[in-house]
């Protein structure tokens, strides 16, 4: 009898946190829910102006860490240099044919190793490397740029 | 119904209790030892004295309330908080955490399960007493009721959680203490 009032005592407690966890979990979905309806209304409101584009950055330190800044929203018409300044730590220095990205979130410096950049060709399903300086390419809707950190 | 002159006293020490503990913490809401107490009031002096306890304590400190003033919600709470008195009434009529006085007289672990029982009843009991507390109000100010318990859970959680360890930590050495206090050493 003491054994099945304590299994009984035991499941009541089993109860309680059953409980507590559907109500937080309830809560947190909403308030999940909440905010993809917020952020998805901000995004509505935005595009009704058209002044904005969507587009995808990757930042490969390439060390194995890949960084993907995905659905960045950036001005119509901006460079790639201004629209990874947006997700990242960026220097770098202006030279003849533009600007030269050195470091990228506080990586960079290295010797014979240098940040250089791709746009993803959706046609060949490849990486096509940029042919000017990250300041002089255009942004375009949907765009999926790379930066990738490569050893020379 | 006999009702002693010192049921009436102790019903009204405690209401006081209540009320000055509920406004010392005024600034935490939802965390407040007046659940316990009222829970204390109906083990010690039966469900019907903590039963009041509980009703009177609502009545003043829901209508003197820096927080406003709501008749439903008034009424809601007061009725509410009654649940307390009452279980703590039941769980003494019931047996459900065993009777020790002196406290020595039970074994360590014997405490701590006794402790453990009385935080897992004052959880249920805050459950039940938020659940019934957030209809009322979902239902008063025209708010759905799922919206109007989910968007409560913060509250509710703190409510909950507290009251586990006020019950936890407080209740067998506060019924034991204030026994002592009132019935002599132990008689009741």
């Amino acid at each position: 009898m003491a054994q099945k009032v304590g299994w009984m005592w035991v499941s009541v407690g089993l109860l309680c946190i059953s409980l507590l966890s559907i109500t937080l979990s309830a809560y947190y979905y909403a308030e999940y829910m909440r905010y993809v309806g917020l952020c998805n209304e901000a995004q509505n409101e935005l595009r009704k102006y058209d002044r904005y584009i969507f587009v995808d950055i990757l930042v490969d330190y390439g060390n194995g860490t890949k960084d993907w800044s995905n659905r960045t929203l950036v001005v119509r018409g901006a460079d790639l240099l201004n629209a990874t300044r947006i997700v990242s730590e960026v220097e770098y220095t202006r030279g003849v044919y533009g600007a030269f990205v050195t470091r990228i979130n506080g990586v960079g410096g290295a010797p014979n190793t240098y940040w250089l950049w791709y746009v993803w060709n959706s046609t060949s399903s490849s990486w096509d490397a940029g042919m000017v300086a990250s300041d002089a390419y255009i942004l375009n809707e949907g765009d999926v740029v790379a930066w990738i950190y490569t050893k020379f | 119904m006999n009702v002693s002159a010192k049921d009436i006293s102790f019903v009204g020490v405690m209401t006081a209790l209540c009320i000055a503990s509920n406004y010392a913490l005024i600034g935490v809401p939802n965390v407040k030892f007046m659940d316990l107490f009222v829970f204390i009031s109906g083990y010690l002096a039966g469900s019907l004295s903590g039963m009041a306890v509980g009703f009177l304590t609502w009545l003043v400190y829901g209508t003197l309330n820096p927080y406003g003033f709501n008749l439903p919600t008034l009424a809601a709470t007061s009725i509410g908080e009654t649940i307390y008195g009452f279980a703590g009434g039941l769980t003494a009529k019931w047996r459900l955490i065993p009777p020790s006085n002196p406290p020595i007289a039970m074994t360590v672990r014997a405490y701590w399960e006794t402790n453990l029982k009385l935080g897992i009843l004052g959880f249920l009991l805050t459950f039940t007493y938020d659940l019934f507390t957030n209809v009322v109000t979902g239902v008063t100010f025209g708010i759905p009721l799922v919206l109007c318990i989910v968007q409560g859970v913060p509250y509710t959680a703190a409510h909950e959680v507290s009251n586990f360890f006020f019950f936890l930590a407080g209740g067998k050495v506060l019924i034991n203490a204030i026994r002592k206090a009132v019935w002599k050493g132990g008689e009741s």
